[in-house]
């Protein structure tokens, strides 16, 4: 990797948390549906980034987002966890002939369906982590189920809109 | 020993991932148990800033919501004075004098509100205002509309409120229709709607009765509105009432809170707990 494409990954993991603080926050509808876009700065890293600075970038952005929601460890637990899963995931997301090997990761090069797929499977694990966390009782387990479908939906179809307005 | 440095090698990430985890949920529940503890929150003063400058910008859109809610406690309380008046003029007929002090042991302390959520399932609430002012932990913080929650932890200038949207915090509470005790607790899952138990099912209940603080609570002044009646089953053990409960603060909308310093909130503690231990013996 250049200097100028680590910058610009910098870039982009500081700009997905800083739109989960100051935007995506207040975004809630029904009061089911919750926007996370910023597992987006982890999910969406290049394919070479090695599984130990995965774990530490995603323990960092879900401490930072903590911070912002007062539900300090929660988001980080369920971070660190995609973040670990994140190459598991990928291999399993194989498509038939392989990954090219100058595919990145993101939506024009991947495609819709395999970059839908990817997204939301990640984000079905962090948000149930996430919800089941904070409600730290069986009794609500299904409030959570609705809250981390509802939640899911929104994040994926969120991150998906950002790839959108991405320049390659 | 080098099978050993091989092996913490080969499995460095699962290590990490583990270690970060467990530090996680330490932190995690740490913080549930010892608010103060930890110093990673909104009352860090860099995460405390940024929201102040993110919520100025936001502000002005809910001004009409916050000169609405103004403008009814200000007849609230136009009426409360007037009450008050009144009742001055026949006082000499009683005997009973309030104590100076207990008259005036509630002072109530403007803040602004800088960021809160409704849609967690322990939901909290900064405010601008922190130990400087003289708050602390413990102290109960009403809304221009009704009862809001209490301190959790303060710093210098901010302050954290558990909201009554809080899985772990229940209000002592009663019917201003015929003074039955109960107690109001959140279920998690609507952020309009509270509970009210202990109520039992032969006393009169119905649908709009308002609900308020009891007399029996350090941290509100008795009569503060928490909300009204909504709906009204029995719950399943036959002994009690399901009382649902209409929040009167709208959480949405919350610009501005006070917050109460009862001043002798601690005498009355104290001298409740030792009562409390000489009984025991």
């Amino acid at each position: 990797m250049t200097q100028k494409n680590i910058l610009s990954q910098v870039l982009v993991f500081g700009f997905y948390l800083l739109l989960q603080i100051f935007f995506v926050r207040q975004l809630v509808l029904f009061d089911y549906a919750f926007c996370f876009a910023y597992i987006a700065s982890v999910t969406l890293l290049p394919f070479e980034t090695n599984r130990v600075t995965l774990i530490l970038l995603g323990f960092f952005a879900g401490l930072t987002v903590d911070v912002f929601y007062n539900t300090i460890g929660a988001n980080a637990a369920a971070m660190t966890l995609i973040a670990f899963l994140r190459p598991s995931v990928i291999s399993l997301l194989t498509p038939q002939r392989g990954y090219d090997e100058r595919q990145t990761l993101s939506l024009s090069s991947m495609g819709l369906p395999w970059f839908v797929t990817y997204t939301a499977v990640l984000t079905v694990i962090h948000h149930f982590v996430l919800f089941l966390l904070e409600a730290s009782d069986w009794g609500l387990f299904l409030p959570v189920l609705l809250k981390v479908i509802c939640s899911t939906v929104f994040t994926t179809v969120v991150i998906v809109i950002i790839q959108f307005f991405r320049r390659d | 020993m080098y099978q050993l440095i091989q092996f913490i090698s080969r499995q460095r990430a699962f290590i990490l991932f583990a270690i970060l985890e467990v530090l996680s949920l330490w932190f995690f529940y740490s913080y549930n148990n010892y608010p103060n503890a930890i110093f990673f929150n909104t009352t860090n003063y860099y995460a405390a800033k940024a929201l102040e400058t993110s919520n100025s910008i936001t502000e002005y859109s809910n001004l009409r919501n916050v000169n609405k809610d103004l403008a009814t406690e200000n007849s609230r309380l136009n009426e409360l004075v007037a009450k008050l008046q009144a009742q001055q003029l026949d006082k000499s007929i009683v005997n009973y004098k309030a104590d100076s002090a207990v008259a005036s042991r509630f002072k109530f302390v403007v803040a602004k509100v800088q960021n809160l959520t409704t849609t967690q399932f322990n939901n909290y609430i900064t405010i601008d205002k922190g130990s400087a002012d003289g708050l602390a932990p413990g102290m109960g913080v009403i809304s221009s509309t009704g009862v809001v929650g209490k301190i959790k932890s303060c710093s210098a200038h901010i302050s954290i409120v558990i909201s009554i949207l809080h899985s772990e915090y229940s209000v002592s509470a009663k019917l201003k229709r015929n003074n039955e005790i109960g107690s109001v607790k959140w279920d998690g899952v609507n952020p309009d709607i509270v509970e009210m138990t202990e109520v039992s099912r032969y006393k009169l209940v119905k649908p709009k009765d308002t609900v308020v603080t009891s007399d029996f609570n350090y941290v509100f002044p008795p009569n503060i509105t928490i909300g009204y009646v909504k709906k009204v089953g029995v719950k399943a053990d036959q002994t009690f009432h399901d009382i649902e409960v209409q929040l009167a603060t709208n959480f949405h909308t919350l610009a501005y809170v006070y917050v109460i310093n009862n001043k002798l909130m601690n005498e009355q503690k104290t001298l409740e707990e030792k009562t409390n231990d000489v009984k025991v013996k």
